[in-house]
């Protein structure tokens, strides 16, 4: 969720309203945001934006848009969306196809930078990379002087090793394969086009490089400073969409600043969605219609069209009767309307959730638990009753307490490939362990120690689904001075009692336990589950220095016995 | 303060108050130390019974002195044998040997800090002076009497053992204190401990009640009532010693459930009583139901939210059954038959059966979808999950999220806002809630739920949605779906007066045994 820093003036400038920190928190709410932050004496405020697919909401121009928009009570015209001719081009060439195929632009003038919007243009360009463009992989910006720039430009491949530029950030040309091994911003992001045998490079009419998409911009004319006002903004990546999107939403920022958009035509080296040669900013002529219906469907009343017209217009939309409700077109700097119900949620949002009035459905269902779940509890019961204290641990471990504390070497695991600390890399597979953790941790405790846990486990299991199976166990462990094995069957034989089940033991060797005193615990032909003297090594492994006597049993196996 | 009547107090006296009593009755008077030695006890029992006596005004205090005995520190004891470095100082520039300060401490085996000390106040005594280089000299005439007071006062010491502070001669005295005081107390020369001494005598009360103690031992006691002593019947005309029943007891190990399982108890019955049937799947899951069947499209942003553990080995599910995978598969790539445009991408099967640990317990509902729910029906999970965060007071390796479903023709925006407001009554007892515009992936409309909690104040109680027809369709669900979810642990840890989220998982037996939980 993108986290942005707004100023105060900048937000007073857009907005049109002296700041009111309550009323902008309340208002926030019309664009998912929540205000985290009000740093009285600078001004500066952090805004969490909680809507993944609105990127046009990322920076204070969109923010403000919107909140303007439902102040006003429609969104603000803008004229450059409309079809155009162009006077500049960028010409893309075929050798980008099978790469970084798509590139937009416009050129904003009029608007002379100062500190504040290169704050802001920068934090927009990063969020929208980072975030909506999953780190330049499908979107990435470049801002430029657009004074010194003689048009057209070429969007080209070109052999990495042969073409060079002095990219930010250094003094000396470099390679493009020089960037990539060497400059910071090359190891991050040629790794995106580096397997490809020509890579993008953008160029003027006169040879001179403004950048190497989607890693650098060049030095000598890549880099906005503040006093620059005609700004050439281009937008590379691998859907044309997603790319004159994110043209059209830099577009409107800079139009609701005050500048004035000039169109950039593109011309493709073949036929695209929206033609070969594409003028841009454009609208992406998403229209959606909604029915009565379809409203009455999700919010549980009939709303009329002329309350729909009105609250989509004051939520930035086109918006007019159809047939059989409503129709909108999409603002151009969004692109997230996939389906009706997206135009019902903000229809919703617009009018306020609070106008809706709660109702509980009226249709009667029975409620219930799982078999297993209730078999669980009247087993935890049974242990409380038998005086043990039940505990809960974590079940994502290190493999060591399950294996090697155990005696239990090269045991099969459900392990984590991502590992990020080694305690916490592989699901339990028994429980047992869990117990005897906590016994290593509790010798201050007062004794005796009687534990036991009911909880899930993963058994790696080849022909599962999953490639393991989720079970639930029972451990109990009795640890004090004279614990024994005949105490801890005592125990065993009355919990079976209670559960009115019949069991035997069968002499077993388990590398966990004392050889000659741990048995399986067998249910008509099926072993359930193992109790025994721990081995003084297990007790060594884990630092326990009073005896212990534990059991584990399979629940699934039981309660099915 | 009314007295309690002796009759009373007679019969609940412990046999260590009636030993000090009786004690008191032959002597009249007895310092603790007599005491001690009259009734036949060790000092520790001897203060117990005399405290619980005095409190019970049975006795009293007629007198209390202190004293005070020096004997000597291990620094004492060592200038006992070798001399104070004072005098060893003096002794040494006597003996025409050459001193400077920095030699010092090398030539008389002296700690540094200790020869500085000695130094400087024999030059306030003007005892020594610096000459020449830093050579240290006697200064002709010096009057030597307080380091050989001192020297003499640690002789007397050391044969006497101990030494009553008050037989000392004043000028002793006073350079006792000076050596007490000035070296504090880890390098003191001597050390002045102090002693008590308590004359115990009977008050009124207590003779009343000592009298009564004489009749009474006429009669025998009994202690403890045995089988032998019911079997043959020698209780009868025999009393039973009276109990202080305000003794503290130990503490015994119980039986007991771990305190934030048995909270979670109680929402699993809350749940039940509204209505809801338990889900579950498993901890292992393919991120096709933990994402894609939640219309979460693969490249999207909100995966990198819920970033998720991987599986190593296998790393892939076996494939994703039918006609689940195709539906989620084409509503992905372009809408299917819901309505929806999709979102236009290719979509990837082994990504889809990539294997995860589940990483939020929605993928319970996605599944529940897939295996025909009773419509109307509500369902509701208690769902372990993992993600892949530093783990820390806010993050747990692993945790639980209640999660559910609800299905049915009346579902639609209000009766969502009617079920949390139900919600909020009846995990919260908050009756004012906030309905707030939210984004989740797989809902629209969605909601987040704020709420006013009795201790809290307004709190987070939970977020919501409608499920998105591109979730409910491949599924083959048609009706309207709520899905919701509840963030209970900030209530827990209240319940439970816990501050930090791991300790709801503890490994200290201590902690679980002191918790006291309490819905």
């Amino acid at each position: 969720m993108p986290t942005i820093t707004v100023h105060r003036k900048d937000l007073e400038t857009l907005l049109g309203i002296p700041f009111d920190a309550d009323e902008f928190e309340r208002l926030l709410e019309l664009v998912k945001g929540e205000l985290d932050d009000v740093d009285a004496a600078t001004g500066e405020m952090r805004v969490e934006l909680n809507d993944t697919n609105r990127p046009d909401l990322w920076c204070v121009e969109g923010i403000c848009r919107q909140l303007v928009a439902h102040r006003e009570g429609s969104g603000k015209g803008y004229d450059f969306f409309a079809p155009r001719t162009a006077e500049r081009q960028v010409i893309v060439d075929a050798s980008v196809s099978g790469v970084r195929p798509y590139i937009g632009a416009c050129i904003s003038r009029g608007v002379t930078v100062d500190d504040t919007l290169l704050t802001q243009l920068i934090q927009t360009q990063e969020k929208v990379c980072d975030v909506y463009g999953r780190k330049r992989r499908s979107i990435a910006i470049g801002i430029y002087d657009a004074s010194g720039l003689k048009f057209p430009l070429h969007y080209k491949g070109v052999s990495p090793s042969e073409a060079a530029f002095v990219p930010l950030g250094m003094d000396e040309p470099l390679t493009l394969s020089q960037i990539a091994e060497m400059h910071p911003k090359g190891q991050q992001y040629a790794p995106i086009v580096s397997r490809h045998a020509q890579w993008p490079l953008l160029v003027d009419d006169a040879d001179t490089v403004l950048s190497f998409p989607p890693v650098i911009n060049s030095r000598q004319v890549g880099e906005v400073q503040v006093g620059d006002s005609e700004l050439f903004i281009e937008v590379t990546g691998t859907d044309l969409r997603m790319v004159t999107m994110v043209i059209n939403l830099l577009a409107a920022n800079m139009a609701d600043r005050g500048a004035s958009i000039d169109p950039v035509e593109v011309v493709f080296p073949e036929e695209t969605p929206f033609g070969r040669t594409v003028v841009m900013p454009r609208h992406l002529e998403r229209v959606q219609a909604v029915t009565l219906p379809a409203f009455r469907r999700v919010l549980g009343e009939d709303v009329s069209v002329e309350e729909l017209v009105k609250a989509l217009t004051a939520y930035g939309y086109q918006a007019r009767t159809a047939a059989s409700g409503v129709e909108v077109t999409v603002p151009p700097y969004r692109d997230d309307i996939l389906h009706p119900v997206d135009v019902i949620e903000d229809f919703a949002i617009s009018r306020g959730y609070d106008a809706f009035a709660a109702e509980l459905p009226a249709e009667f269902t029975v409620g219930g638990l799982l078999p297993l779940e209730k078999y669980s509890d009247r087993v935890r019961e049974q242990m409380v009753g038998l005086g043990f204290q039940e505990v809960l641990s974590n079940i994502l471990v290190g493999r060591e307490e399950l294996t090697d504390h155990m005696e239990l070497h090269g045991a099969k695991l459900v392990s984590v490939s991502n590992v990020m600390t080694a305690s916490y890399s592989v699901l339990r597979n028994a429980v047992l362990p869990s117990l005897l953790k906590m016994e290593q941790q509790s010798g201050r405790a007062f004794y005796p120690h009687a534990l036991f846990e009911v909880g899930e486990v993963a058994i790696p299991q080849a022909d599962a689904p999953m490639g393991s199976e989720t079970r639930v166990q029972l451990a109990a462990l009795l640890a004090h001075a004279e614990a024994n094995f005949s105490e801890l069957t005592a125990k065993l034989e009355m919990l079976f009692f209670y559960l009115n089940t019949e069991y035997r033991l069968e002499g077993v060797d388990h590398a966990s336990y004392i050889p000659g005193r741990a048995g399986r615990i067998v249910v008509g032909r099926e072993s359930v589950g193992i109790i025994g003297e721990l081995s003084p090594e297990v007790l060594e492994n884990w630092g326990i220095t009073v005896p212990a006597v534990a059991f584990e049993i399979d629940l699934n196996a039981l309660s099915a016995a | 303060m009314t007295l309690p009547d002796p009759e009373s107090l007679v019969s609940s006296l412990h046999p260590l108050e009636v030993a000090v009593i009786q004690a008191l009755v032959k002597a009249r008077e007895a310092t603790d130390a007599e005491l001690a030695e009259a009734a036949q006890m060790d000092p520790a029992r001897r203060d117990m019974a005399c405290g619980w006596l005095a409190e019970k005004s049975i006795i009293e205090c007629a007198h209390e002195s202190v004293a005070h005995t020096v004997s000597l520190t291990e620094t004492g004891q060592r200038y006992a044998s070798g001399g104070t470095p004072e005098a060893r100082i003096i002794g040494a520039l006597t003996a025409g040997r050459e001193l400077t300060m920095a030699s010092l401490s090398e030539a008389l085996e002296m700690e540094q800090s200790e020869a500085g000390t000695a130094v400087g106040a024999l030059k306030k005594a003007a005892v020594i002076t610096s000459g020449k280089g830093g050579a240290l000299e006697m200064v002709p005439g010096a009057d030597l009497a307080q380091f050989e007071r001192v020297g003499a006062l640690i002789a007397q010491v050391a044969s006497e053992g101990t030494v009553d502070q008050a037989t000392l001669p004043e000028e002793q005295q006073q350079a006792l204190d000076g050596l007490h005081r000035k070296r504090g107390k880890s390098k003191g020369v001597f050390r002045v401990d102090e002693h008590r001494t308590r004359t115990y005598v009977l008050s009124r009360l207590g003779s009343e009640v000592a009298a009564l103690l004489k009749d009474r031992a006429q009669i025998e006691e009994i202690g403890q009532l045995t089988s032998r002593i019911l079997a043959d019947g020698s209780w009868k005309g025999k009393a039973f010693r009276r109990y202080n029943i305000n003794l503290k007891p130990p503490r015994v190990a119980v039986g007991r459930k771990h305190p934030y399982r048995a909270y979670l108890d109680q929402i699993k019955a809350k749940m039940v009583a509204m209505g809801f049937q338990q889900m579950t799947s498993p901890l292992v899951q393919n991120e096709f139901w933990n994402n894609d069947a939640l219309f979460m499209p693969q490249f999207h942003p909100a995966r990198d939210i819920h970033d998720a553990y991987f599986v190593a080995d296998p790393k892939h599910s076996k494939p994703v059954e039918e006609p689940f995978f195709s539906n989620v598969a084409k509503v992905h790539a372009d809408g299917g038959d819901t309505g929806s445009t999709g979102w236009n991408y290719k979509f990837r099967e082994m990504q889809s059966r990539r294997l995860v640990l589940r990483s939020q317990g929605t993928a319970d509902s996605a599944h529940k979808l897939s295996e025909g729910p009773d419509i109307p029906g509500k369902y509701f999970s208690i769902a372990r999950c993992f993600r892949y965060d530093q783990v820390d007071a806010t993050h747990a390796p692993d945790f639980f999220q209640v999660e559910g479903i609800v299905l049915g023709e009346q579902i639609n925006f209000r009766t969502l806002l009617g079920m949390l407001k139900m919600f909020a009554h009846e995990m919260a007892k908050a009756d004012q809630v906030k309905f707030v515009p939210a984004y989740f992936p797989f809902t629209e409309p969605s909601v987040e739920m704020h709420a006013k909690h009795p201790k809290l104040g307004w709190i987070e109680l939970g977020g919501a949605g409608l499920f998105r027809p591109e979730v409910t369709g491949p599924m083959g669900i048609s009706e309207p779906v709520i899905a919701w979810g509840l963030g209970l642990d900030r209530m827990a840890m209240v319940a439970l007066n816990i501050h930090d989220i791991r300790d709801l998982f503890s490994s200290d037996l201590d902690l679980i045994r002191t918790t006291r939980g309490g819905v």
